[in-house]
C-alpha cells in the first residue's frame, strides 16, 4: 500500500513502524541519553527509537521537545523517519534540525506497529509494502434523522458480529458511490436511497490488509429492511447511540466524516 | 510556499545553518498555511536559560554556532543564572559552566548578549507596522499590542532561523486578519498596580488561542507590559487591544464578539486562585525583568520598609548598570539584583521553597518550572507582611 504524504522534513528511511494511537512528546515521552520510550500512552514503552519509523497524530508539550529529538538524531539514537497525521511546529522543528524524514498528512489507521514502512520525504509518499489496500465502501442509510446500522453475520469475511454500516468491496475500477447504491439494494432490499453525500476515505487495518474505507450517506423513503445473508440483525439508531454498539473498527469516524457539519 | 529567487539560491547554495533554517521556516509556514515569508527587522530568540534547554539544547547550539552567522539584530533571552554572581547564589559549578557555553554559543552567532525578556526597554522597539520574529512571550504581546509591530509567538529555534534567514512566515499576527479580536473584557473593576497581572491571568485563561479587546480602564506602557506577560502566559495570546490606549484600537471590530464582563471580586479570585503558599522564603520581583524606574522605585520602597527575607530583583544588565544607587540600596537590606537572568528560568529550587511575588507571569510559572509554592500580591503589602 502506498500512501500520498506530504514532506515535512527531506529524506527517505525504511524501518519497522512503532505506531502510538495518541499524542507524543520528546519531554518524558523518550530518555534523551538512550533514545527508549518512556510513554506508557503509546502502547510500546520500552523500546528504542533509533532505526524504527515512529508514527503518531501530532506533538504535544514541551517546546524543548526540538531539541531532545535534535540530540538523539545527533548520536544515532533518533527514529529513522517519523510519520504524523497533523504535524506541529515542534517536533517538525527537532526533525527539520536533525535530518530526520518526516511527512504528515498520513491516516495512521492504517498502520500497525511491526510493519515495515518506507517513509520518502522527497516523493511525498509512504509505502507498506507488505499491506494490501482493499478499498470498500460504507453507506448510512438515514431515515427521519436515524441511522441504520447491521450486525454482520459468522458468513462475512471480517469482523464477524460487529455492528457496522452498509458495506462491500470496491472491484476494479468501479466506482464507490454506485458499488454503495447496489450494496444497500442486496442487503436491505430498501429501493429509492437518494445519494446526500460522501466524505473523504479513511484507513482501517485488518491483519494485513487496510480497508480503504469510502463513506456515504444516503436517504432511505422506509425503514423496513430485508436482510440478505451478510447480516443477521438490524438497528435504526442515533448518531450518539452508535458509542454504545461494538462496531468495526472506526465506524464513528465514518459517520463523522458524513454527517452535516455543526 | 512561494520563495523568492534568492531564497531559492539560499536553499541550495547557502552554508548549513541557513540552509536548515530556511527549511525549517518553510516547513513551518506550510504547516500554518503560509504563502510567503516576510521580511523582518529584527529577532528576539527564547531557550537561553541552561535549566530549561538541558544539555540536548546546549548540544544544538553549539553545532548550529560552528557555521550560523544572524543577518538581522539579534537579542537573546535571559539565562539560567546570572554570569557574575552565580558562585554567590550558591548555582553549582557544572550548571554555570554549561550556561556559560550556552551564551558563547549565542555571542558566536552574532546575537547580541543581552539577555533580557524585556529587548523593547533596551531600545529594540519596532514601529507600528513592522515585522520581527520575536519568541518570548511576553516580548512578543508587547511588541504587537503597544509597538504595533508584527510577530508571531515564535519558538525558539524558529526565532533564531528568522534571524539566520532575515525572513520569518507570513501567517497569524502578521497579517490583518490574525490581529482581529476575538473577545471583549468589559472591565468594571479599577485596575492598577497587581490588578493588571491579575487581569491579564484571567483574560488569558478566558481567551486561550485568540486576541482580547479591552476596555474600561486606562494604562501606562509599565501597565501593559504586566497585563501583556500575564495574558501570554494563561492563554496563547500574542496580541491584545486596549480601547483608546494601543496603536490599533480603533481598527479592532468587536461586533459581535462574545464580552466578558470583569468585576473587582473577579480579580480578586484570580489573587487567591494563584495564591498557594503561606510563608516565603523570597520576595522576587521580575518576570518580566525590571525598568529602571521600576528598579529605583522597588529600592526606595525596600528602604522604608526592609523585608526580614531576601528580596530578588531581575533586571538587565543594562538596567542594573544604570542604577548602581538602587543596587547598593537593596544589597543593604540583604537583596540583590541579578541580571543576565529572570524569576522564572533562573535557578531557585536548590535553595527556596515559596516565593512571594507581584508578577502573574512568575506566579504562573515558578510552580512549574520552578517548584514554588507562590503568594501573589502587591509589593507594598508583600513589603508589609514581611517587614
Amino acid at each position: 500500500m502506498k500512501l500520498p504524504a506530504r514532506t515535512v522534513s527531506p529524506g527517505r528511511a525504511e524501518g519497522i513502524a512503532l505506531v502510538s494511537p495518541s499524542p507524543f512528546s520528546f519531554v518524558g515521552g523518550a530518555d534523551p541519553a538512550s533514545g527508549t520510550v518512556l510513554d506508557e500512552a503509546t502502547g510500546f514503552r520500552g523500546e528504542r527509537l533509533a532505526g524504527r519509523i515512529l508514527a503518531f497524530p501530532h506533538g504535544k508539550g514541551s517546546t524543548v521537545g526540538s531539541y531532545v529529538l535534535y540530540g538523539l538524531a545527533r548520536r544515532g539514537l533518533g527514529p529513522a523517519a517519523l510519520v504524523n497525521e497533523r504535524a506541529e511546529g515542534i517536533v517538525a522543528t527537532g526533525a527539520i534540525l536533525g535530518g530526520v524524514p518526516m511527512v504528515d498528512g498520513v491516516d495512521l489507521g492504517g498502520f500497525s506497529s511491526g510493519d515495515r514502512v518506507i517513509v520518502d520525504a522527497d516523493r511525498k509518499t509512504v509505502d507498506l509494502p507488505e499491506v494490501e489496500a482493499k478499498p470498500v465502501v460504507s453507506a448510512f442509510l438515514r431515515n427521519r434523522s436515524r441511522f441504520l446500522v447491521v450486525r454482520r453475520s459468522d458468513r462475512v469475511g471480517s469482523f464477524q458480529g460487529r455492528w457496522s454500516a452498509i458495506s462491500g468491496y470496491v472491484e476494479g475500477d468501479e466506482d464507490p458511490r454506485a458499488r454503495a447504491a447496489q450494496e444497500i439494494r442486496e442487503e436491505t432490499r430498501i429501493r429509492g436511497a437518494r445519494f446526500r453525500g460522501s466524505g473523504e476515505p479513511l484507513l482501517t487495518r485488518h491483519g494485513n490488509i487496510a480497508f480503504v474505507v469510502h463513506p456515504f450517506l444516503f436517504d432511505v423513503p422506509t425503514r423496513r429492511v430485508t436482510l440478505d445473508w451478510e447480516n443477521v440483525e438490524s438497528r435504526w439508531i442515533t448518531p450518539e447511540e452508535l458509542n454504545g454498539l461494538p462496531t468495526v473498527p472506526r465506524l464513528d469516524a465514518v459517520m463523522q466524516r458524513i454527517l452535516p457539519r455543526q | 510556499m512561494r520563495l523568492t529567487p534568492a531564497q531559492k539560491r539560499l536553499l541550495k547554495e547557502g552554508t548549513g545553518a541557513q540552509r536548515k533554517s530556511l527549511q525549517l521556516l518553510v516547513a513551518l509556514g506550510e504547516i500554518a498555511g503560509a504563502e510567503r515569508l516576510v521580511r523582518v527587522t529584527s529577532a528576539h530568540v527564547s531557550g537561553a536559560s541552561y535549566k530549561l534547554i538541558g544539555d540536548a539544547g546546549l548540544e544544538f547550539l553549539e553545532d548550529f554556532a560552528r557555521d550560523a552567522r544572524v543577518a538581522v539584530p539579534t537579542t537573546v533571552n535571559p539565562l539560567g543564572t546570572d554570569l557574575r554572581q552565580w558562585r554567590e547564589l550558591g548555582v553549582p559549578e557544572d550548571f554555570a559552566a554549561k550556561q556559560a557555553r550556552i551564551a558563547r554559543a549565542y555571542e558566536t552567532m552574532g546575537a547580541r548578549p543581552t539577555y533580557s525578556c524585556t529587548p523593547y526597554l533596551l531600545g529594540v522597539r519596532p514601529r507600528l507596522g513592522e515585522h520581527v520574529a520575536w519568541s518570548e512571550s511576553n516580548a512578543v504581546a508587547f511588541a504587537n499590542s503597544v509597538l504595533g509591530a508584527r510577530t508571531n509567538r515564535e519558538g525558539g529555534p524558529s526565532a533564531l532561523a528568522a534571524a539566520i534567514v532575515g525572513a520569518t512566515p507570513d501567517f497569524g499576527l502578521h497579517r490583518d486578519e490574525g490581529r482581529r479580536p476575538t473577545v471583549v473584557f468589559d472591565v468594571r473593576a479599577k485596575v492598577e498596580g497587581i490588578g493588571f497581572s491579575l487581569l491579564g491571568l484571567l483574560a488569558g485563561k478566558e481567551t486561550g488561542d485568540g486576541v482580547p479587546y479591552f476596555r474600561g480602564f486606562a494604562a501606562t506602557e509599565e501597565d501593559l507590559k504586566w497585563l501583556g506577560a500575564a495574558v501570554a502566559s494563561s492563554g496563547s495570546v500574542g496580541m491584545f487591544h486596549l480601547e483608546r490606549v494601543t496603536p490599533e484600537w480603533r481598527r479592532a471590530r468587536t461586533k459581535g464578539l462574545r464580552v466578558v464582563r470583569v468585576t473587582q471580586a473577579d480579580l480578586e479570585e484570580v489573587r487567591h486562585h494563584y495564591t498557594n503558599g503561606t510563608e516565603a522564603d523570597l520576595i522576587g520581583l521580575g518576570s518580566p525583568q525590571l525598568s529602571t524606574e521600576e528598579l529605583r522605585e522597588i529600592a526606595a520602597l525596600v528602604d522604608r520598609t526592609p523585608p526580614r527575607i531576601p528580596v530578588w530583583v531581575f533586571a538587565s544588565r543594562a538596567v542594573r548598570d544604570a542604577c548602581p544607587d538602587a543596587v547598593a540600596l537593596l544589597e543593604r537590606h540583604g537583596g540583590r539584583v541579578l541580571a543576565d537572568t529572570c524569576l522564572e528560568v533562573t535557578l531557585l529550587e536548590h535553595r527556596f521553597t515559596t516565593v512571594a511575588t507581584p508578577s502573574g507571569k512568575g506566579a504562573y510559572y515558578l510552580p512549574s518550572l520552578c517548584r514554588q509554592k507562590v503568594i501573589l500580591d502587591d509589593i507594598e503589602r508583600l513589603l508589609e507582611r514581611y517587614a
